[in-house]
């Protein structure tokens, strides 16, 4: 057995993101409630479990664990903004509204279905959930048994290095509709913002900062997504329980 | 005798013919008149590795022969592509030279530079600290720009042509954040005898900064190639002796002006330049470990007492 606490850290994190997903599966489909009805149920569990993920940025920095600070760095942070820089300043509309894929924004329209046997085609607080826990669960339930027994049997690795194939997607997509939700009421108040004139000859606008990340995320899918491909190709091919190269190897999953 | 050179994934580039006596620069050259992509200073060698290293050791002085590195005929060589390369001097003249631009654009031209913001009627109204805080920031520049010919000795002759990039989007964008918000008309000045008296006293932290780099270009004799230890001025104390004085001057201007980009720039500056400061020290202590007549170094601070 690896260290104990790791293995600590990860089999809580199994438990509270498999919790989240539960919450998600119970409230969306046996309850079948509304996404407002889930955010009730889940805020907590939720903002415990994603917030939790900051420790990860330590374990890197004091060399607990391979993976590079940096990158982990702009992983948790991206979780982190979302979850506390988007949905909790306007829960209500973020959390309570949808973005239909087939007019994601005014003006734009998709050649999609509206919806899919009975089923809306749209990303909301409960797509996001469902992304951010299955990939939660298989990512933390990896490292707690590569912790625990040195080695992983191949239908984890199979689930760790083919889950983001539709879930990095769906995450990045229902993270953007967070956004596209909650930038407008953020955006009217002004929210954490600085102006001219003070003390401190500075300004900040944090929704110009957020329109700038959302700007990133462009470039950043493709690259991440073709790079976690190429890991896959080689992590599966390698043969099974094989340990996966190159730190984590998680690239920016969602 | 033969050497046999291959890429990093084992794949045979080429096999040549050299002097066991010749140099490495000797060597380059050869590899340079079979591959006209790879001039010399994007050639990298190395040893294959031996058991015990993660990497094999790299051929870096250009001046030793490769019987001193141990090859004999029929030894390998790893070949690595260090991409197009560009001299020191012109990354530092071009990173340096934005910032000279750069700031006193929003100082004399903020009626382009600041749209949608009310000018003063009779033209830009600036306080006597943001006059001062442009004469330092220019007169900072244009002294990195003289050393740069005059004074600095550089360790490697070329860096990767990507850095001059990188190295130039840091220097002009925080040129330009900083000045944007120091002679922004909505600027609130602060007290005014400390801002100039802060700006003297960073002036002075110049001169020391200076000093420093004139010690440093002296410590070796034209022709030597190995690690010193500095001596003289605060070195006698401090590892980095340059820095702390750069840093001292970077918290003073911060101080003086009282913008928080200004602060972001030295705390972004004073980072840098405590990582590499940590590695010089490290180096250095590795290096002079007073074993075999190396002298030991001396205990000292590494970049900014009495923290660090």
């Amino acid at each position: 057995m690896g260290n104990p606490y790791l293995l600590l850290y990860n089999a809580a994190l199994v438990l509270g993101w498999g919790y989240c997903l539960y919450l998600t599966i119970d409230t969306m489909l046996v309850k079948k409630g509304t996404t407002a009805d889930l955010w009730q149920v889940v805020e907590m569990p939720l903002k415990v479990s994603q917030t939790a993920a900051l420790l990860e940025v330590v374990h890197s920095a004091i060399g607990l664990v391979r993976s590079p600070v940096m990158i982990t760095a702009m992983q948790v942070s991206s979780r982190i903004w979302v979850l506390w820089g988007i949905i909790n300043p306007e829960p209500v509309l973020a959390t309570g509204g949808a973005v239909q894929l087939s007019q994601p924004l005014p003006g734009v329209s998709l050649p999609l279905p509206a919806e899919v046997g009975g089923v809306p085609l749209a990303l909301n607080l409960a797509t996001l959930l469902t992304a951010w826990s299955i990939t939660e669960v298989v990512r933390y339930s990896f490292f707690a048994v590569k912790e625990l027994a040195g080695s992983v049997p191949y239908p984890l690795l199979w689930l760790r290095y083919t889950t983001f194939i539709p879930l990095y997607p769906l995450g990045v997509a229902s993270e953007l509709s967070m956004v596209r939700l909650a930038l407008p009421a953020i955006w009217a108040r002004h929210l954490w913002s600085v102006d001219l004139p003070n003390a401190f000859n500075w300004a900040f606008d944090y929704p110009v900062l957020c329109a700038l990340i959302v700007l990133s995320y462009l470039p950043g899918l493709p690259q991440l997504y073709l790079y976690m491909l190429a890991q896959r190709k080689k992590v599966l091919s390698g043969g099974s329980g094989g340990k996966p190269s190159g730190g984590s190897g998680k690239a920016k999953s969602s | 005798m033969k050497l046999e050179v291959v890429s990093r994934s084992g794949r045979s580039i080429a096999t040549l013919d050299v002097n066991p006596d010749s140099t490495v620069a000797e060597l380059k050259k050869k590899f340079y008149g079979l591959k006209k992509t790879y001039y010399p200073a994007r050639q990298r060698f190395a040893l294959p590795v031996k058991p015990g290293e993660t990497r094999g050791q790299v051929l870096s002085d250009d001046s030793k022969r490769l019987s001193d590195y141990g090859l004999a005929d029929g030894g390998k060589l790893e070949f690595k592509d260090l991409g197009p390369q560009i001299g020191y001097s012109t990354v530092f003249f071009w990173e340096y030279f934005g910032p000279l631009v750069v700031y006193p654009l929003f100082f004399f031209l903020p009626q382009y530079l600041y749209p949608g913001t009310k000018l003063p009627a009779g033209g830009p109204q600036h306080a006597l600290v943001q006059k001062l805080a442009c004469g330092y920031w220019c007169f900072h520049y244009a002294k990195r720009i003289v050393e740069t010919f005059t004074v600095h000795k550089f360790g490697h002759a070329t860096m990767p042509i990507f850095n001059l990039f990188k190295n130039c989007g840091y220097y002009w964008g925080y040129a330009a954040y900083v000045s944007y918000f120091v002679n922004h008309p909505l600027y609130t000045a602060p007290n005014q005898t400390v801002s100039v008296a802060c700006l003297a006293v960073a002036g002075l932290m110049q001169l020391g900064n200076l000093w420093s780099h004139l010690i440093l270009a002296g410590l070796r004799k034209p022709g030597e190639k190995d690690y010193k230890i500095p001596k003289g001025g605060l070195f006698n104390f401090v590892t980095c002796a340059n820095y702390t004085f750069e840093i001292w001057g970077w918290l003073l201007f911060s101080v003086s002006v009282q913008s928080i980009p200004a602060y972001l720039f030295a705390a972004t500056g004073a980072a840098q330049m405590t990582q590499w400061a940590i590695a010089k020290h490290n180096r250095l202590r590795k290096l002079f470990d007073g074993k075999e007549g190396r002298p030991k170094y001396p205990r000292r601070w590494i970049i900014f007492p009495p923290f660090l």
